[in-house]
């Protein structure tokens, strides 16, 4: 044991504290480190030549990179296949998370900051999409925008007949199911991050002059800007590997994404260890923001003690 | 090679080769296609068509069940198969006659099911192939051979499937349903007259109903219908023009029309989601039971070319070896093939039963569907003039399921 | 001195910064329809009398009792996706929460390598997509022999995998709050480090320990791509396999009913975790909600 600690270690405690994480350690070991290697064992394996099942192959040495370079050449080689999924996954991650962004704020705002005596009635409502299904959300929509469904008759009210096919295919509507799904998630983490600003920096602003919006961009913004970065991370990595939302509100391959992609080949004989390159990008792709988010906890805690 | 891959990993490979189910000339053909990249050993499993039938062996690892026995009260039956496949009256019906609880498990596509059940993790007794996957299953040893004694209604089949070609002497299926894939629309949302078109197919790349039409989320049913669109009617081709072909057109389908890709049609067309689909014929007899009541069941339309020559289909039904019932397999196999039973299947499913009990020509006047959606009805001639889906060799296989992947993909 | 009610122009009205702020407020309710009432419809229509879910045809029992097949109460695979559901978030809770407690207490005070890589493992797996470990796990099970099956062993392993992030971050959060003191005092009372930790300790961790224990729980009963890819038969689908599947195949207003029971039992279950924080917390004033965004 390497011991590089400050503080003083209670008595008898050299064994305590490591029994205690044993157990959890050894669990993500086992299930959560060790599978990433399944996964390249079967990326780098063979195919069975009857069922054209996953044999994975152990030994790196004995890797074949057949199924990487495939998948590989067919995002950046000549014919680039893959390459739109992937800029759309971007494409609709980035615009949701800023949609979500855009929605939650001002309504975790709103409650931290005016809601006054119904602060808690309003934040059980707010936090309630949480106790509810996502699968049952998407299917209220589903419903709500077939075409007779009740969001074309409440647009055709008046002199003219709306008959818009939400469901067939559409950025928009995928998009817009994205946002749905997971606001419920950012505004608490807004809400905990607004909530904490002492209001009487905010008032001492206002009495030195600030208009609202100043006091706003100059006050509340900067101490809120912690929890707007945990908040979009808590929001646009699950949207990464999110295949179902599209699914359900579209399920035409105009608006696939990369979880589409992984759906589609996890299961196909011949094709699985395509979905393990895309999962390694997806681990890839999401190194960047988690490498901001231990940073932002870092400070998070050197603020907290 | 051997020695090194043996040392470091032989509990990998045979592992491996005990999921896929392999027997051991096929564990060592196995063995050497590792070493080698890919190469998918041709011959290694026979190809049925109605040209070259097929006598499957018996299975030396599965024996077949012994006559004579009865399931097991309170036993558990798994089925998997796929959703609104399988009338849910038969099967509480079968539960209270043999006092057995069925588990149904759906699945989507047969890519999906193939990976499953190969896995033999799931224990399902009785599974719902197309002929195409046969020789994969029977290679495997996926497959336990049936024991005629227990199916005393196979006689009530069409003396076609006396001797089917992909399993000569029904030694390991019964067939289950038959059906065509054709154009399914309606006649409020599609105002062309599809079956007085030249050639019907162009409907799905008529920019007109883009973004109204949906396409058989099924690979090879799907790109077929290219094939039959240009007039190639080797729908299982293996050369690469036509292949080339497929991709073009599919990919500019995909483009310009923004189709979804579905299994779902016989609810979503009724649903008023889009007007124009392909379609199984099954799911077009059913779709009048899925219409809202505002809706006159007259609209519903089903074209497959007259003459026959066109996609024409049976599915099976199998016993896995990985099953813990066999016995009440075979008493449900018999079921379905029981007159009373397939009638009441047909009526929930829409998917015509190859029983000598439905003559196509009264299917109309019976009741089973209106007037307008006659085309749907299956002819046991069909299947003398029609195309059928086979299994294609392994490097067209992988070949087509990439152009399908490509087309998925949605570039 | 807040609002005061003289006519100005729209111009100083804009300029006051004690204004009420309507807007805002007419934003929240707003977002508040927008986000509960389509839930509120699928609930009204788990009522309809026929079996469409977008015309209503009448109040009645149907989709839940009714319906001598395809009613919750009758199709064993619907009541069946219910209880399995909760059985996977009573089981995923009771296996993530101790082991997740005991981590964060571990890996509060234990230095080293082997520690440090663990709290990696665990922010990584934190914040990473659930289809990696989904996909990966999946793969475990089927091309290695080990008591990770497709079925239920399979999907409370994947769960409790995917979830014991939580408690830790909450219950490091909030040991960070309590710091060192009370237990040192209670080592220097005389306490064993062990009865430190137990009767100090977890009796103020005992907000954040039900705060996760809710939090896993909600996030379990509503998990799709981990139980999906673990599932084995119908027996092991849960109800947001089940709606997924049905709902590209065809529904009826009995997937409504079920997700409608569903979202009653969570209720409750939030309900009872939340009465029992509340009982915890009495007496501590304002962080009600600090522990449950402990990750902030």
């Amino acid at each position: 044991m390497a011991d590089g600690d400050d503080r003083r270690p209670p008595p008898g405690s050299r064994l305590l504290w490591p029994l205690l994480a044993l157990p959890g350690t050894v669990w993500l070991a086992l299930l959560f480190v060790a599978p990433l290697y399944v996964v390249l064992a079967i990326l780098f394996g063979g195919v069975d030549p009857i069922l054209r099942e996953p044999v994975p192959v152990w030994n790196p040495l004995n890797w074949d990179f057949t199924q990487f370079t495939y998948v590989w050449d067919h995002i950046v080689g000549h014919a680039p296949f893959f390459r739109p999924a992937l800029v759309r996954t971007v494409l609709y991650v980035t615009i949701s998370s800023v949609l979500c962004l855009l929605v939650a704020y001002p309504v975790a705002y709103f409650t931290a900051r005016y809601a006054g005596r119904w602060k808690g009635v309003l934040l059980a409502a707010l936090i309630a999409p949480f106790w509810i299904s996502y699968m049952m959300r998407m299917l209220a929509w589903v419903n709500l925008l077939q075409t007779d469904g009740l969001v074309n008759r409440a647009l055709s009210v008046g002199f003219f007949h709306v008959h818009v096919d939400w469901l067939q295919g559409h950025a928009t509507t995928v998009v817009l199911g994205l946002v749905y799904g997971y606001v419920p998630y950012m505004i608490l983490p807004l809400f905990a991050g607004l909530d904490r600003i002492p209001v009487p920096m905010l008032e001492a602003a206002r009495d030195l002059g600030a208009s609202r919006w100043e006091t706003f961009r100059r006050v509340t913004w900067p101490l809120s800007r912690t929890a707007v970065v945990v908040s979009l991370l808590i929001t646009t990595l699950p949207m990464l590997g999110d295949y179902f939302t599209n699914d359900l509100l579209s399920g035409s391959p105009s608006t696939s994404m990369i979880g589409n992609l992984i759906n589609n080949s996890v299961l196909t004989p011949g094709q699985t260890g395509q979905a393990g390159a895309f999962v390694l990008i997806i681990l890839v792709v999401s190194i960047v923001p988690m490498v901001l988010y231990v940073r932002s906890t870092r400070s998070g805690q050197d603020v907290m003690t | 090679m051997a020695g090194n891959r043996l040392g470091a990993s032989r509990r990998a490979v045979v592992k491996g080769a005990l999921a896929a189910g392999l027997s051991f000339p096929a564990m060592s053909a196995l063995l050497t296609a590792c070493g080698s990249k890919n190469t998918s050993t041709t011959g290694a499993v026979k190809i049925p068509s109605p040209d070259a039938p097929v006598t499957w062996p018996v299975s030396k690892a599965n024996t077949p069940i012994e006559a004579g026995l009865t399931p097991k009260a309170g036993s558990t039956l798994r089925i998997y198969n796929y959703a609104d496949y399988l009338s849910p009256r038969v099967l509480k019906d079968f539960e209270k006659k043999h006092d057995v609880n069925i588990r149904l498990s759906t699945f989507n596509d047969a890519d999906e099911a193939l990976t499953k059940v190969a896995s033999k993790e799931l224990k399902f007794d009785l599974y719902f192939p197309s002929y195409d996957s046969l020789g994969k299953l029977i290679t495997a040893d996926l497959l336990r051979p049936l024991t005629h004694d227990y199916l005393t209604n196979y006689n009530n089949l069409w003396d076609s499937f006396n001797n089917p070609w992909y399993d000569r002497g029904a030694r390991y299926t019964i067939p289950y349903t038959i059906y065509s894939t054709g154009i399914g629309w309606r006649t409020d949302m599609v105002s062309t007259d599809i079956a007085g078109m030249d050639n019907p197919y162009d409907i799905f790349w008529d920019t007109k109903y883009a973004g109204n039409m949906a396409i058989l989320d099924d690979w090879h049913t799907a790109m077929s219908m290219v094939l039959l669109r240009n007039g190639v009617t080797d729908i299982n081709s293996t050369k690469q023009s036509d292949l080339d072909m497929i991709r073009t057109q599919l990919l500019d389908l995909r483009k310009t029309m923004r189709p979804k890709v579905t299994i779902s049609m016989y609810t979503d067309m009724p649903d008023g989601q889009y007007g124009l689909c392909q379609m199984w014929s099954g799911d077009a007899i059913n779709t009048p039971y899925y219409l809202p009541k505002s809706v006159s069941p007259s609209v519903m339309r089903y074209w497959f070319p007259p003459d026959g020559k066109g996609e024409v289909d049976n599915d099976l039904v199998v016993c896995l070896a990985q099953g813990d019932n066999p016995v009440a397999a075979h008493f449900f196999m018999n079921e379905i093939l029981d007159n009373h039973v397939a009638e009441q299947n047909f009526g929930f499913t829409g998917y015509q039963p190859p029983l000598k009990k439905f003559t196509p020509d009264t299917l109309v006047a019976d009741g089973y569907l209106p007037q307008n959606l006659s085309p749907a009805i299956v002819r046991e001639q069909d299947f003398k003039v029609g195309y059928p889906l086979l299994q294609l060799p392994p490097e067209s296989d992988t070949a087509w399921h990439q152009v399908w992947q490509e087309f998925k993909a949605g570039g | 001195m807040t609002s005061r009610r003289d006519r100005r122009s729209p111009a100083a009205w804009y300029r006051d910064p004690w204004r009420k702020p309507w807007v805002l407020g007419a934003f929240t309710l707003g977002y508040l329809a927008w986000s509960l009432l389509p839930v509120l419809v699928a609930v009204l229509f788990s009522f309809n009398a026929g079996r469409s879910r977008v015309t209503w045809q009448g109040f009645s029992m149907r989709w839940y009792y009714g319906d001598p097949l395809r009613s919750v109460w009758h199709d064993s695979s619907l009541h069946t996706a219910l209880t399995h559901t909760l059985m996977l978030g009573l089981l995923a809770t009771v296996v993530t929460v101790p082991l997740g407690v005991a981590m964060a207490l571990g890996l509060d005070r234990w230095r080293g390598r082997i520690p440090a890589g663990a709290n990696l493992a665990v922010l990584i797996s934190f914040v990473l997509p659930e289809i990696l470990i989904a996909v990966s796990l999946l793969f475990v099970a089927t091309v290695l022999t080990s008591p990770l099956r497709l079925g239920t062993s399979g999907q409370v392993l994947g769960l409790v995998t995917f979830q014991l992030s939580y408690p830790v971050v909450i219950v490091r959060a909030r040991l960070l709050t309590i710091g060192r003191d009370y237990e040192e005092a209670a080592v220097d009372l005389g306490a064993s480090p062990f009865g430190a930790v137990w009767r100090v300790l977890m009796k103020m961790l005992l907000p954040a320990i039900f705060a996760s224990a809710v939090l896993v729980f909600a996030d379990v009963i509503d998990d799709f791509i981990i139980v999906r890819y673990l599932s084995g038969d119908s027996s092991t689908e849960p109800v947001s396999v089940k709606v997924y599947n049905t709902a590209r195949a065809a529904p009826t207003p009995a997937l409504n009913a079920l997700t409608t029971l569903l979202l009653v039992a969570s209720l409750v279950a939030v309900t009872l975790g939340f009465l029992a924080y509340r009982w915890f917390t009495r007496g501590e004033k304002g962080r009600s909600l600090d522990v449950f965004a402990g990750e902030a």
